[in-house]
């Protein structure tokens, strides 16, 4: 027979079990309803919604060339997810990853175009610089927000735009061969590309860096102190301060390492996908990786499963497109629908407090 | 062309008048941007909401060959995105840059698909008939000098733009309705305690802030140009709500800040013509914004330490 202490626990531990579930059920059904939307909305267009609906679930892993094509959007968009986890486990509302990406690309150009070095050490150094300037980018919106108290989202949106003309200033005038008619540099030497692979696709040495920065990423944020400090910043800031956790510093950290990611995520576009710079090197990008975070919950080990789970729509849409005439907007509809699932709170309170009342209900039987 | 011709062009009559066309469609979303964000409740879709007018305009102009019908249907469709926004943060609790950030792309996916569907066009509006909104001339001002042609032969929604910075301002500031939203904004829950209803002011907010928008998103593709571009909105919704930071909170201000970013972009394509890049002048207003935020800041610090010095004097008797 079980005693009243084991029994409480033995609830705790369901409703534990509840929780977990509900982590992986909710991004799920949430892509799953948002589908449900964009289908309804093919319904409305096209003759033939079945065959673009097929091509767009199942377009992704039709051919080995596809298949590359979504591994290597996902790798981009996992440096991208990681970087807004970060910040938005701080509740810093910084969407200053685009400009980081900008500026990380330009960087790792210009190493790789005007700084010739030996082997191995020209990509190191391209890469490290990448990340360098990203963070030192994030130090901005981060001394604004915390010692000034400036909007960081205003500010981040702001810097955005200059990073990007920025860019685009440094390519047109300076990276891009003199007098060449076209907006992009010539290809990095191979010394600083990020080699390929599997042959025949672009999916590159960038793939499995990506995937040690989420180690590295979730160890950061839930295995150290900082990574602590963080997170109860963010999760309720007044707690923090009377716990003796530096507000300020903790909201500067998490703007500057956040933007490590962000400013890899360029270097990956220039040396790993591109392998030169080219002038609209984002298409805005660097806002997709917001939908991979919030699918993520916000917790990096969760990043790469989002990342594939979000690029594959992206890359199925640009299929559908093709093959049945039906506007790969469409995705971005299907993404919008994600996002106000994922962040209408009061909607999936009345479901979780339905399961939870049941999960109850078992227990005290 | 050369350094003193670009300087004469800069202050020719045609530049001013160019600045003030390019200022309207950043004026009315920042207008919109300080009503919300003088609510507490900023307003991240005013991008969106603008496009979505500017596209269901020219749509509606197009088939029913009435710029005024067009025009009423984008203000309904920025009544409708504006309810939708308010609901998903006020009922549904759902965070409301997330949400805005979400309606921005439901509305640059959406025209875009839509356009397509209905064109087979996925870059313009071109195969539409649409009509443009009329441009007024006031044979009396164009005979003042200088002033005349600056500030003649615009399109009615240029005026409307600059008109508004009044009513705005008469609104927020000397009506009823105007303190409360100001009140919700400053400190909601002392305006609860006094019995304001907060979230009812704040679906107001919100709706006014997004007609606002609506009327400069109207403007883009029924006036400044004569039909639809996918995504032709450009970051303007985001440029307004810098206006509304840069300009204090304050609608005169407001409206300086938008003319200085309209400045700015008619400068840059003047600039175009020198062998400066454009993208340094491009950068200048968002640079501006930025230290603009940051100098605010240490004002309002300054002046916060300055005030809790004297209580201090104050209390202990000096």
């Amino acid at each position: 027979m079980l005693t009243g202490e084991a029994m409480e626990a033995s609830r705790i531990q369901r409703l534990r079990r509840y929780q977990a579930w509900l982590e992986v059920a909710r991004p799920l059904t949430t892509v799953i309803a948002a589908l449900g939307v964009g289908f309804l909305v093919t319904l409305l267009v096209s003759p033939r919604p079945l065959q673009a609906y097929i091509a767009l679930l199942t377009g992704p892993v039709s051919t080995p060339a596809r298949l590359g094509t979504w591994i290597e959007d996902a790798t981009g968009l996992i440096w991208l997810g990681l970087a807004f986890a970060i910040v938005f486990q701080a509740r810093q509302f910084s969407l200053l990853a685009e400009g980081q990406l900008h500026l990380g690309a330009l960087v790792a150009g210009i190493v790789a175009l005007r700084m010739p070095l030996p082997g191995v050490l020209h990509l190191i150094v391209a890469l490290g610089s990448a990340a360098w300037v990203g963070s030192l980018y994030g130090l901005i919106p981060g001394v604004l927000k915390a010692y000034l108290g400036v909007s960081e989202l205003v500010a981040s949106l702001m810097l955005n735009v200059i990073a990007q003309r920025f860019y685009e200033l440094l390519l047109t005038y300076w990276l891009k061969p003199p007098g060449a008619g076209y907006n992009w540099t010539d290809p990095f030497p191979s010394t600083a590309t990020l080699g390929a692979l599997i042959p025949g696709t672009r999916i590159n040495m960038g793939l499995p860096l990506a995937l040690a920065g989420t180690v590295l990423a979730w160890l950061l944020l839930y295995r150290s102190t900082l990574g602590y400090e963080l997170r109860v910043v963010g999760a309720n800031p007044e707690f923090a301060h009377y716990a003796g956790i530096p507000l300020r510093r903790t909201i500067l950290i998490a703007m500057v390492v956040s933007g490590i990611p962000a400013g890899l995520a360029g270097a990956y576009l220039a040396a790993g996908i591109h392998q030169r710079l080219i002038l609209n090197i984002s298409l805005g990008l660097g806002f997709e990786g917001i939908v991979v975070a919030l699918l993520a919950r916000n917790n990096p080990a969760l990043v790469p499963f989002a990342a594939l789970l979000y690029s594959y729509l992206r890359i199925g849409g640009d299929i559908m497109e093709r093959t049945a005439a039906v506007g790969s907007d469409l995705v971005r509809l299907i993404q919008a629908t994600i996002i106000l699932f994922l962040t209408a709170e009061a909607l999936f309170e009345i479901f979780r407090r339905r399961v939870f009342r049941r999960g109850d209900l078992h227990v005290g039987k | 062309m050369s350094e003193s011709e670009v300087l004469r062009a800069i202050l020719s009559p045609a530049f001013l008048a160019s600045v003030l066309r390019v200022t309207t469609p950043i004026l009315l979303p920042a207008l919109g941007g300080l009503v919300s964000e003088l609510a507490g409740v900023i307003n991240i879709a005013l991008e969106g909401i603008m496009l979505t007018a500017a596209f269901v305009g020219v749509v509606i102009s197009a088939y029913t060959q009435s710029a005024w019908a067009g025009l009423a249907a984008a203000m309904a469709a920025s009544a409708i995105l504006a309810l939708g926004l308010a609901f998903l943060h006020l009922e549904l609790k759902a965070d409301l840059i997330l949400t805005g950030l979400a309606f921005n792309l439901l509305a640059s996916g959406g025209t875009v698909f839509v356009l397509y569907s209905l064109t087979g066009d996925k870059g313009t509006s071109a195969k539409l008939a649409s009509r443009v909104m009329p441009t007024v001339d006031v044979p009396l001002l164009e005979a003042v000098p200088i002033l005349g042609p600056v500030l003649n032969h615009h399109n009615v929604m240029v005026y409307v733009a600059f008109l508004m910075v009044g009513v705005v301002a008469l609104l927020l500031y000397h009506t009823p309705w105007g303190i409360h939203v100001r009140a919700v904004g400053a400190h909601s829950e002392a305006a609860a305690s006094v019995g304001l209803n907060v979230r009812a002011l704040r679906y107001q907010a919100l709706l006014l802030s997004s007609l606002l928008a609506g009327l400069g998103g109207a403007y883009m593709s029924m006036g400044y140009l004569q039909l639809f571009q996918r995504d032709m909105t450009a970051g303007r919704g985001f440029i307004a709500l810098a206006a509304v930071f840069m300009g204090g909170r304050h609608p005169l201000g407001t409206m300086l800040a938008a003319l200085l970013f309209g400045a700015a972009d008619a400068l840059a394509s003047q600039l175009g013509n020198l062998r400066i890049p454009p993208q340094w002048v491009q950068m200048i207003p968002y640079v501006a914004t930025v230290m603009a935020l940051a100098v605010y800041a240490i004002v309002q610090q300054a002046a916060a330490r300055r005030y809790l010095r004297a209580s201090s004097l104050r209390e202990s008797g000096l």
